[in-house]
């Protein structure tokens, strides 16, 4: 199973990003600042984006799901029981996984747009999908339910994850590292190593890595852990 | 066409010929024909696809119904043609220019404002589309009656959700009524031409069609 980039080139207006690599099973994170093309790479690897050039193919994957940053785009029903039917999901359990405090009769468009966030992100983690891609799946959330989301991606152990994000605080596991940058995407590989290429590194793990305490992974508890170096 | 005034006129006077007769909405066919770049700058000719088609089916009903669902098709087709043209020529600003140059900084300015809210709406409500679009492809709904509703009704909240937010915008950067703008107009090569035959056509229109030939028994 994997998803692979062929000089691919997507442009819009002005702007262009050139894309190549390939995509295996496991966590990936796709780094880059906004307006670097994250989503329009995220929408072209889905298929809904048509690239000027180049090719995505999508090998073994059988199911594939795109979470876009704005909750409100994949709202197509007008109640939440009814929005959780076309997800072919049971609604009393989504409510209590985004712990939401409203019936199935309300509509999903009430909701605040982090608890929006968190209804969609619901849904979309209740079911299994080859290839899932994220893009900004911690916006509109605060730090307690970006701590459980990061907990929920790292708890996948199967399939293509992809997160396309500008976070520079909170992450998952992750197991490959990429960059977008001055319009290309840059394979920055596995990690640890992967860390110390990474130029939009976060400002913490950069300083770890300039004391010699490169952290073996993203996760709060890597963060920590190389911080205070505490081995058991 | 370059001039918005003579666009938004001609485009007004040839809906009125087309509305009025068969023989009007003919004229008007043919006026779109010379002076329009008539398909070849529509962005989503689905949208155009399925009004006509929307309007194929009334006109079918209207013919079952011993009406002239005919006329009714070729009057509202070529309607919908000159809507598609206006809509795809026209550029940020223009209407709240043409608006204040016709009714002054007062009463034209928020006329055009208006005006330039619901074309933002409309160029949304396309996104909307293609976003909810996306949304049914990812969850594998088909499109069908049953989805049809909310579709609909989720477009009609999004826009409402944004003329709310727009008014609120207006009133907390203090906007009461009125405004200042000082509209600068460019006339094309083919603007004066293309607005005269438009008045050629809605006369054509208006005056019965036997009047323009000598009909001798």
């Amino acid at each position: 199973m994997k998803i692979v980039l062929d000089h691919l080139q997507v442009q819009q207006g002005g702007w262009s990003l050139l894309a190549n690599g390939t995509f295996e099973e496991g966590i990936h994170l796709v780094s880059g600042a906004v307006g670097s093309g994250k989503s329009t790479l995220a929408l072209a690897m889905a298929g809904f984006f048509t690239p000027s050039q180049g090719t995505v193919t999508r090998e073994g994957i059988k199911t594939l799901m795109l979470s876009t940053q704005f909750p409100e785009f994949h709202i197509t029903r007008l109640s939440i029981a009814e929005e959780c039917a076309s997800w072919e999901l049971d609604y009393t359990e989504i409510i209590q996984s985004a712990r939401l405090k409203v019936d199935g009769n309300a509509s999903p468009l009430s909701l605040s747009r982090g608890e929006l966030k968190r209804f969609h992100l619901s849904c979309i983690l209740a079911r299994e999908y080859d290839l899932l891609l994220v893009d900004e799946p911690f916006s509109s959330l605060d730090c307690i339910e970006k701590e459980r989301l990061c907990r929920e991606l790292s708890a996948r152990d199967s399939g293509i994850t992809i997160i396309f994000t500008h976070e520079q605080s909170i992450f998952p596991h992750v197991d490959h590292l990429w960059e977008i940058d001055a319009g290309e995407l840059c394979a920055l590989g596995r990690f640890p190593e992967a860390l110390t290429q990474w130029q939009r590194a976060p400002a913490l793990v950069k300083k770890l890595i300039d004391l010699g305490r490169c952290p073996a992974n993203l996760t709060p508890e890597a963060i920590r852990e190389a911080a205070c170096r505490i081995h058991e | 066409m370059q001039d918005p005034r003579i666009r938004l006129a001609s485009a007004a006077l040839i809906s009125v010929a087309a509305f009025i007769s068969i023989w009007g909405a003919l004229a008007v066919f043919l006026w779109w024909l010379l002076f329009t770049p008539r398909m070849r700058r529509v962005k989503n000719i689905r949208v155009i696809t399925g009004m006509l088609l929307l309007i194929g089916v009334i006109a079918v009903l209207i013919w079952i119904s011993g009406g002239d669902g005919l006329s009714y098709f070729l009057r509202f087709g070529v309607i919908v043609l000159v809507g598609t043209w206006l809509y795809t020529e026209q550029k940020p600003g223009e209407f709240l220019a043409v608006s204040v140059w016709a009714g002054k900084n007062r009463w034209g300015f928020e006329l055009g404002m208006i005006g330039e809210c619901a074309m933002q709406i409309a160029e949304l409500l396309l996104c909307d589309y293609a976003r909810i679009r996306i949304a049914m492809k990812l969850k594998g709904e088909n499109w069908g009656v049953r989805t049809l509703v909310p579709f609909c009704l989720i477009l009609i909240h999004d826009a409402l959700m944004r003329a709310d937010e727009i008014a609120e915008l207006l009133a907390v950067r203090g906007y009461r009524n009125g405004g200042v703008c000082c509209p600068v107009f460019c006339i094309g090569p083919l603007d004066r031409v293309s607005g005269i035959c438009a008045i050629c056509v809605f006369f054509f229109s208006i005056v019965p069609v036997s009047e323009f030939f000598i009909l001798s028994m």
